[in-house]
């Protein structure tokens, strides 16, 4: 916090005749600033030498019927430590434009696209307004997140074609691929150009997900908006579902008990074993070496039955709750995943070992899709991707939520930033979080599991979470409306931030190797489109 | 090399290392079984993603582990439409998604079957009257099953497939990969 009020005085003092007011709201500082000076403002953060700040997150919110405005909220991270701020502006009555800050961060390029798409707020100056989330059968003119769009409109589809970018030259070839993979994967699309078998482009035309969560948010009370919160991204059901319900704590001023916030521990730490070990078996499956994927899913199989004997959910759904979790772990459920947790580090630990020896997949996973540091650190680019770049976060330690702050832990970080730095990554984790569940288990606190009461939230109170979900850091902003309703939510899953690395991590790599870069990001992508 | 062929024969067999599905069979209807019994050895299924949360993408994939090992029932992916009997279909079909789902039912060569998979996919969920889906997929395709769950457990998955293939009589009986408590 220290910190972040030092950023606070600099941006006063660069900037104080400009600067319309500073306040903090649940702690963090947010810095409101007149649309016209807001990309100076925000350039001056990302840039100087003693802030450093990547855009994590920028959001819109239509304040009608209330108040004839939208508020466009830019959240910084600052520096290695990841402090946070907030810059705010607002658009008053019948305006629509504000400044793009694209030009000098690249990171913003998918959020102003997003809030065009989604509010009808028009970035004057960004360089690419194509559709993003709206596509191109939908009607001119739906803004599906403005608040006099009704949430079950029937949309009439009319024709139009995503306008690619095309590299034309000879022997230049397109590569569509997609929406519907070949296997049993999520829907997006890839378009390739490529000449001979390197690929010399890639663009992605994703949200064909797209569900409307943020409008059906907005038809649940604050909270009953965690079972939607689970569904936000099934693989990080946990992860989403406490990153909603710590906002909704805030917003009530309620906090969830010791033993809780414990068992939320343990539990997103075995959504983070059984998603790693899938993924470390899916890499290895996607250079044809079939056993050890087998054994990999063979142990992910194992945790996901252990979460169901513990909580009726191989996901973990329907733990969370506003105040605490719903399931209690006893000593004999806590005894049996110690006990389970030994036998498959042990195991995982031997298919590892196998696995570093193994000359052809060493040869298929290094140099492979290398994202380089200064391309991550752009764009954002944050979790197990930004970890093997060198992006030294983690909520867990930078912003300790849950029990974290309780436990010592150990970011593994690697420099490389190709396919095999981002599998060593996933390997230190797992091991990282046996151990934290290994440290929750002996300190695991006696207590209640919910919290008393649940407070009324104070309508247009808003808060911000973030949890350090198995992929990366997933933020929520939930803004509470009329009678216990959200008037807002905002979720952001870091897939919707690491996609658009992707396409640079491609970039001269050869198409066969694509399948293998992209499971080695493996990033959500009903998470992503929403 | 050996390392792991001795790894994996330390481990042993672990197919068949669930519990069983607690959930009732599910009906086929006449003409539907009609249909399935040209599938009764092999069932080659394309999934297709209308808009789900990856949690039935994840299940699906876990029929394919070495614990559920569909494969055993003649059960198998098939990376194209054109190459399947069988549309595994979930999510609740969202308006960007409506027309793939459409032309991979057609690409599907005739006789073929349509599975919507889980709640999504059956009435829509959560997401029931959102301005970006249109589904539920019976809306748009045939169904020939439904298998509810949010998402459907893959013992739950495989019981529903194998009823459909007219296994009944083998039902798979399963044990947990460690024992319950």
């Amino acid at each position: 916090m220290e910190d972040t009020s030092e950023a606070v005085r600099k941006i006063i003092e660069g900037f104080g005749s400009i600067v319309l007011n500073v306040e903090a709201v649940h702690g963090l500082p947010v810095v409101k600033v007149p649309k016209e000076d807001l990309p100076v403002i925000a350039h001056f953060i990302h840039t100087a030498p003693s802030l450093r700040g990547t855009l994590s997150l920028q959001w819109a919110v239509d304040l009608r019927p209330g108040e004839r405005r939208f508020q466009l909220y830019y959240l910084f991270s600052l520096k290695e430590r990841g402090d946070w701020l907030v810059l705010l502006t607002e658009l008053d009555g019948d305006d629509r434009l504000f400044h793009s800050i694209t030009p000098h961060i690249h990171a913003a390029k998918w959020y102003e696209r997003e809030i065009r798409d989604m509010f009808g707020l028009i970035a004057q100056g960004h360089p690419d307004l194509r559709r993003l989330v709206r596509h191109e059968h939908w009607p001119k003119g739906a803004h599906p997140l403005k608040k006099d769009f009704p949430w079950n409109t029937v949309m009439e589809r009319r024709q139009g074609e995503y306008a690619f970018r095309r590299i034309d030259g000879e022997g230049v070839l397109e590569v569509p691929v997609g929406p519907i993979h070949a296997g049993i994967i999520e829907s997006g699309h890839f378009r390739f150009s490529v000449a001979g078998e390197p690929i010399m482009q890639l663009e992605l035309r994703h949200f064909w997900k797209h569900r409307g969560v943020e409008k059906v948010f907005e038809n649940l009370s604050l909270v009953n908006g965690v079972s939607l919160a689970e569904k936000v991204s099934g693989d990080t059901s946990f992860g989403h579902s406490l990153c909603y319900c710590q906002a909704v704590e805030t917003l009530m001023g309620v906090e969830a008990p010791p033993r809780a916030r414990y068992l939320r521990t343990i539990f997103l730490e075995l959504e983070r074993l059984h998603n790693h070990i899938g993924d470390v078996g899916a890499i290895c499956n996607d250079t044809a070496y079939a056993l050890a994927h087998a054994h990999c899913a063979r142990m992910k199989e194992r945790i996901m039955q252990l979460n169901d004997r513990l909580t009726g959910s191989r996901f973990l759904r329907g733990v969370n709750i506003a105040g605490g979790v719903t399931v209690n772990l006893w000593p004999y459920h806590l005894d049996e995943i110690v006990h389970e947790l030994d036998e498959i580090e042990e195991d995982f630990t031997e298919l590892t070992q196998i696995l570093f020896n193994n000359a052809s997949l060493a040869d298929r996973l290094e140099t492979t899709g290398v994202l380089n540091e200064r391309t991550a650190w752009d764009h954002g680019v944050m979790g197990v991707v930004g970890r093997a770049s060198n992006i030294n976060r983690d909520v867990r330690r930078d912003h300790p939520f849950a029990a974290y702050k309780d436990f010592t832990l150990k970011v593994p970080v690697y420099h490389y930033g190709d396919v095999q730095a981002r599998m060593r990554v996933r390997i230190d984790e797992v091991h990282e979080s046996i151990d934290l569940i290994r440290q929750a288990h002996e300190r695991l606190p006696e207590g209640a599991i919910t919290a008393a009461c649940l407070p009324a939230a104070h309508p247009g109170d808003w808060a911000l979470s973030a949890v350090e979900g198995w992929r990366g850091e997933i933020l929520y902003f939930v803004m509470a409306g009329q009678d216990g309703m959200i008037h807002r939510c905002k979720a952001r899953d870091p897939s919707f931030v690491n996609w658009p690395a992707i396409q640079f991590a491609v970039l001269g790599n050869i198409i066969p190797d694509f399948p293998l870069i992209n499971k080695s990001f493996n990033l959500s992508y009903a998470g992503n489109d929403l | 090399m050996f390392r792991i062929l001795r790894k994996s024969l330390k481990t042993g067999i672990v197919t068949g290392q669930h519990d069983a599905s607690s959930t009732s069979t599910p009906t086929v209807a006449g003409e539907s079984a009609e249909k399935a019994r040209s599938f009764r050895r092999s069932l080659a299924i394309r999934e297709v993603d209308s808009g789900s949360c990856n949690g039935c993408e994840m299940e699906m994939n876990a029929l394919m582990n070495p614990v559920y090992d569909a494969e055993r029932f003649g059960i198998h992916i098939a990376a194209s439409p054109r190459h399947a009997d069988a549309l595994v279909v979930t999510g609740p079909v969202t308006v960007n998604m409506e027309k793939a789902l459409k032309d991979a039912y057609r690409a599907t060569p005739d006789p073929k079957l349509v599975i919507a998979l889980g709640d999504c996919a059956c009435d829509c969920g959560m997401f029931k009257g959102s301005y970006a889906v249109t589904g539920p997929v019976e809306r748009h395709v045939p169904v020939d099953v439904k298998v509810p769950g949010c998402p459907p457990r893959p013992a739950e998955i495989l019981q529903a497939l194998q009823t459909l293939m007219g296994h009944a009589g083998v039902a798979v009986k399963g044990r947990a990969l460690k024992p319950k408590g």
